[in-house]
Order: C-alpha cells, then structure tokens, then sequence
C-alpha cells in the first residue's frame, strides 16, 4: 500500500508469553521494554526493510497475539505468509507442544511457508541450566525432521535476534529471484487476458 | 447527509427516533441559556445529529429489570424475613464447611453481610498472581479484605472468570458460596439483587451465562455499582461475542472461560478503575479535546476523505479524550462502545508496537458480532490514537491505507502541527469560568453525549482525593437518577465542599463549590456557567458529527 511495499509476509506464532512481541520490539526498534507483561490484542503489524546483498527485501511482520481467544483469527494472519517464525519459550515445555500444534496447522494449511523455530529466553537458561525445559537436541531433531531452521534467541540481550530475521530475509530473496525468472511468463498472460478485457468494454 | 451539512437553518429531519428530537432552529442557540432549557438548544447540543446513540445514564437496567430497581430493598420477595432467614441459614451452612480451612467466626443473623465477607476471606491463598498485585493478591489479608470495592465474574456452574483482586484460583470456594447465593434464592423463583448491611453493599448482576457480583464499600447504589457490573460483562462481550459466550457454556457447562480470556484481565482492572474516576463513565458521555474549530474541521474532514467500503466508525483519540469522530451514514456509536475501545487502548501498549489489527465486539451496536478494528498511533511521541472500524477481517491493508491517506491531508493542511500544539493543554483550569468559589464541574450535553469538565484543582489531585470527588458525583448521580424518586436538583452540604447536581433534559451538571459557598451564590453559578459553555461550546465540543 502506500508508501509501504511489502515483499515477504512473515508472520510470528506461538504460545502466549512466550516473547513473540519482545522478539519483534527488539528487531524493529532494538530495544527491550521491561515491566508488566502486556499481551497482544488481535496482532500488531511493522513493515521492515532489510539487506541481503545490495538488494533491499521488506518483512512485513505480523506479530500475533498467542491467547487461545484469537485461535479462530489466525488463519488469516498465516495465509500466503512466506515465512512462519514459530516461537516456544525455552523455559516452559508447555509451550513446545503449542509450537508443534502450529506447525501442524502450517503443514496443513500453508505448504509453501517456510518454518523458522525459535526458542526465546536464552538468556534465563545461560544464568541458570536448571531453567532449561526444551532440550537443544530434541527440538534440533524435530526440525530436521519438518525441515526447519532452529534458533534460540535473546530480545533482552539481542542474541541471535538480527541473524534469524536475516536468515528469513536471505531465504525469501533466494526464492524469490528463482521465482522471478519462472513467473514472468505468467505476467504476460495477465496482462494479455486484461487488455482483452478492456476491449471489450470499450465496444 | 453532506448536504444537510449546508443546511443548517432549515428543519433538522429525524431518522432515527432514538436520537434527540430537534426541531430547533440554529437561531435559537444564540439566545442567552436558561435552566430548564430544552433537549437539542443546550450548550455543546449537537447541531446536526448527534454522532452517538442517545441515551440515559441507566438505559440498561431500567429496561432489563423495570420492576426491581429499588433502592434499598433487599431481595425481590413477598416473604422478606423467611428468605432473609433461610439465607443466612444457608450461608451459615456453607461457613460451617469452611470453617476447617481457617479463621471464619460465625455472627448473628442479622450480620450476614459480614458474615458472608469472613467467608470470602476464609479461604487460604494458593500461589500469588504473577501480575505484580502481590500485596492485595493473599486473600486472608487485611488489605484484601478492606478494598474499596471487590468485583467478581464467575460462570453459572460457579466457575471463577474474574477477580479484581486476588487470584481465581484461590476464590473458587467463595465463588461457589455465591452462585449458592444466586440458585438458593432463584429456585423459588425469586432474584437475588442485593444485600445490605454493615457499610457494605453486595450486590448480583445476573447476565446468562454469567454472574457479576460486587462487593462494595462506597456509598455508590445499588443501581449504580449495577450498572459498573453491566460494563464488566460488557467488556467480557466485547471480547468474544454474546454468540460464542452461550456456545461456549451450552458446549461445556463447566468450562473454564478464563482461557478464553487470557490476558485480558488488565482490561477489567482499568475499567474499573476508570468507573471509578472517569466521570464520562459516570454520565455514558465522552469528553473532546479542546480545539480551534478550524482545525477540527480540518481533522474531521481529512477522516472522512480517508474512507473505505466497510469502514464503519474513524475515531481519533487523545488519550482520553476525542479528537473527532466520523461514521457512517444512519450508524451510531453508543458511548458505552466508545468507552470500551477507549478502555482497550488506553490499557494496553501493545497497540504502540505496529499497527495493530484486532476482531472487537462492539455490544451496544451487536453483541452477536466482531468489527475489525485497525488500531495505531499517528506519531510514536504522542497520545493521538486513530481507529478504524471495519465490518471486514480482510481489510487491515485497505485501512491501513486510509491512514496514511489521513495523514497525508493533514500534514498537507497544516493541521497536525496545530493539532499536536493543542495537545499541549489538553485540559483547562476552572478560573477560566470567573466565579472563584467553584471548584470544578462537569456539564453533559445529553443530546450530543458530550461533556466537559475542567482539570482538577490541587485539592483533588491526589489518588484518594479524586476518587472521593468521584464519589460524591456518584452519589449525586445515584441520588438523582433514583428510578423510584427521581430528582430535578440537589444541594448538597460536605464538610469539605458543597455540591449541586442539577438535571434537565437538555443537560445534566454536577458542580463543586467551596464549603464557602451559598445556595444563592450556586444557583447563580448555574447560569453564569451555562452562558461561558455557550461561548466556548464550540471549542468544548463537536457541535457538527459527520458522516463519510
């Protein structure tokens, strides 16, 4: 729309609390806001734009909100998105089988997205092992199996946030300048069958 | 209706009859105010429709429970005393079950209510909320037990949904004790509405399939702490729909809801904070921004440029406070709506983060349906908040159009500069009004559903303070609105200030006075009051709502 061309809709899934929104705050505007936990209402949308090469790929991020409330509405958040940041909280096992569930509704309703798992908090498990709930090794198994990218990131210190927004971005771009060169004959043919249709109308 | 724009002075046509019947020439807002002065002429009236649905303070329960609105009665029953008796009977029974669990002693009957408070706080407290409420969250401390005012939502199957203080968890039992409460006395076929006793007011607000129960210490009515309950579950529906609510518990009785409603507890928590200092909430009006005509229109206009095929409702806010509001054609807004997006806005931050896209029920308008509403703030520095209201899931890139095309036309025109400098002095001090002894005052215009108020003195600046200037307003309103005894005015005498409350039905006012002030000199005021609204009316309030 204007002003604001989006190339690759990412959307962010996952349990409540988990730090979806953290995750965005500290990648859009690099910061780490601390106080009460605010849950997102309905989900929140940034257009970022990012580098990969010397091209310049916009995200558009839809930051969902994680209440079972707003279960019925995400498939709409989810629909054409390219890329799929499933988040879990590395401290609470719970939210690892939320995870699960929306990669199962991924693979169910949108083959085409690429899944990105994201266990967040990274920095709680660093201070203290025994915080750890989501093994490393389980879940890397699990993502090979769903063919995944794993990260574990930090919004409070940034750790590992920048690469797996990059990560996402590189991925789309190098799909995309594949699809780019088999689309345009697609192109062609749209724009054939409109000026048809403008004839028509004109007589 | 941009045509009727233009027309001013002929006849204003009525479409919708719930509206203000003004038939009234633009000439006659000219003439100098009187009391007693007639709905649609009154200072900040509304010169073409009004943009909300009009409507009174209790529209809600008078129209739901016409024949048991009274103030002190008890409970709705022929036989008072059995049923008083077989009450405490039964709440004695219930203590007596409790009684292992801890400190609760057992009263006389005639102390039922306090009686009844030793049971809400014999159950132990399980684990702490984790929401930063630690110090009120043990249910067996004092604290807990003297809040001003306790609210309560709970499920028909006697399932806690909600506390405002304390956690859920550990008020399962007392919630259990009060949906007894509710089935005892349902099951001859009677309603609980409330019960009095010791300073305190219990009062039961029964919307299926839930039940709200407030526990109250203020010197609110019975209508009155009613009616907060009824924005409460108001609140519940705006967030899922009164259709999925009944699907929900026609499914699963016992279900728990607070899944559901996850996350959305800060949401009742600052209602009712707001219910009890907001005194827009008090009188079902809203309050605007003060603001050059000129540059209000520019606004307005730029919103209703801004517009879409589903777009409903544009409403720019400032904090608390209305900026403008543009609708559609023939749609109204009711205030109690407007109150609750103000709420969803004004208690979260999640909104500052992007654009935010959210389904929100608007209950006034269709509790069986979600409006999409296109929520984001205009610049990251200030308070201006833009909302779209779409009947459409699909239209958030559509929307998030219309803002920047809004935008766009105000930068263009100069107007948000203007605007943002306004922001400023968002309020005005009560010496603008030249009469020394008054203190502060709020004035509704019941057919435009605004009002004004001026910014509080430092008398009333602290926390407590205002709450308690709140209090008397309510108790004003209460008093005033009495279903059984309405009044037209009433001088009050405090030992602090004295206060008027004068109705009309063209406006409602609460003024108040230093304890210096006289009667005369309050009656005096009124007038005097009424002609500077006149002068400043069109600053104070939207005196043209417009249509897309």
């Amino acid at each position: 729309m204007s002003g604001q061309r989006v190339d690759a809709k990412v959307v962010m899934l996952g349990k409540e609390y988990v730090g979806k929104t953290s995750l965005v705050e500290r990648y859009v505007h690099n910061r780490f806001l601390v106080g009460p936990y605010q849950n997102t209402i309905g989900a929140a949308f940034v257009a970022k734009p990012i580098h990969v090469g010397e091209k310049i790929v916009t995200l558009g991020i839809w930051d969902t909100a994680g209440s079972e409330r707003y279960e019925a509405m995400s498939r709409i958040y989810y629909r054409g998105a390219k890329a799929a940041i499933v988040c879990y909280d590395l401290t609470d096992s719970s939210s690892f089988q939320r995870a699960k569930f929306w990669v199962k509704e991924l693979q169910n309703c949108e083959e085409h997205c690429k899944i990105y798992l994201c266990g967040t908090k990274s920095d709680l498990v660093e201070d203290d092992r025994s915080m750890r709930k989501v093994d490393f090794h389980d879940v890397q198994d699990y993502a090979d199996e769903i063919k995944a990218q794993l990260f574990e990131t930090s919004s409070k210190s940034g750790h590992n946030v920048d690469e797996l927004f990059q990560k996402v971005a590189e991925d789309y771009d190098q799909l995309y300048s594949f699809q780019q060169m088999t689309e345009e004959k697609g192109v062609d043919l749209c724009q054939k069958k409109n000026s048809t249709f403008y004839a028509c109308c004109h007589h | 209706m941009a045509a009727d724009v233009h027309n001013s002075k002929v006849n204003w046509d009525i479409q919708n009859e719930s509206l203000a019947p003004i038939d009234k020439l633009r000439i006659e807002r000219s003439d100098s105010p009187t009391p007693g002065i007639v709905e649609g002429t009154e200072p900040g009236a509304a010169q073409e429709k009004a943009m909300f649905v009009h409507t009174q303070s209790f529209e809600d329960l008078t129209a739901e429970t016409r024949d048991t609105v009274d103030g002190d009665q008890e409970v709705e029953s022929c036989d008072l005393t059995k049923l008083s008796n077989d009450l405490s009977q039964l709440s004695t029974h219930l203590l007596g079950q409790e009684e292992e669990q801890g400190e609760a002693e057992e009263k006389g009957e005639d102390q039922k209510v306090e009686m009844f408070d030793e049971s809400l706080a014999s159950v132990t407290s399980q684990d702490s909320s984790p929401c930063g409420r630690e110090d009120i969250c043990d249910i067996t401390s004092d604290a807990w037990r003297n809040q001003r005012k306790h609210v309560f939502v709970l499920s028909e199957a006697g399932k806690p949904i909600y506390s405002r203080y304390g956690t859920e968890e550990a008020l399962s039992s007392t919630m259990g004790v009060m949906m007894a409460l509710v089935s005892f006395v349902e099951a001859d076929k009677n309603m609980i509405k409330s019960i009095h006793g010791d300073g305190y007011k219990v009062v039961f607000l029964r919307k299926s399939p839930l039940v709200l129960v407030s526990v109250a210490r203020t010197r609110q009515s019975e209508q009155e702490l009613s009616r907060e309950l009824c924005y409460i579950y108001y609140q519940i529906v705006s967030l899922l729909t009164i259709t999925q609510l009944n699907q929900i518990f026609e499914r699963k009785q016992n279900y728990d809801l607070r899944r559901l409603l996850a996350g959305s507890e800060h949401l009742n928590d600052n209602l009712l904070k707001q219910l009890d200092r907001d005194p827009g909430f008090l009188l079902s009006a809203v309050t605007c921004v003060p603001l050059a005509v000129s540059t209000r229109d520019i606004i307005t206009s730029s919103l209703q440029a801004a517009k879409a095929k589903n777009l409903v409702f544009s409403i720019l806010l400032a904090g608390n406070q209305l900026v403008s509001l543009v609708r559609k054609k023939d749609q109204y807004l009711h205030p109690m709506d407007l109150h609750l997006l103000l709420n969803l806005v004004g208690s979260s931050s999640s909104f500052r983060e992007g654009e935010g896209w959210t389904p929100i029920c608007l209950p006034k308008f269709n509790p069986s349906g979600f409006f999409h509403a296109h929520i984001s703030y205009l610049d990251s520095s200030s308070d201006l908040c833009l909302i779209l209201i779409s009947t459409s899931r699909e239209d958030f890139f559509c929307l998030s159009d219309c803002k920047h095309r809004f935008l766009e036309r105000l930068w263009r025109r100069n107007a948000f500069q203007n605007l943002l400098e306004a922001l400023q002095t968002p309020t005005y001090p009560v010496d603008l009004v030249g009469i020394p002894e008054l203190r502060h005052f709020v004035y509704k215009s019941k057919s435009s559903g605004l009002y004004t108020s001026p910014e509080l003195p430092p008398t009333y600046l602290v926390d407590e303070e205002q709450e308690r200037l709140m209090g008397l307003y309510q108790y004003l309103h209460g008093r005033i609105h009495n279903s059984r005894n309405p009044l037209r005015y009433i001088y009050h005498c405090g030992q602090r200030e004295n206060l008027l409350a004068w109705v009309t039905s063209g406006f409602e006012m609460y003024l108040c006075f230093s304890p210096l002030g006289t009667k005369v000199l309050a009656m005096n005021t009124v007038t005097k009051l009424l002609k500077w609204i006149r002068k400043e009316e069109d600053r104070l309030f939207i005196l043209s709502p417009q249509t897309y």
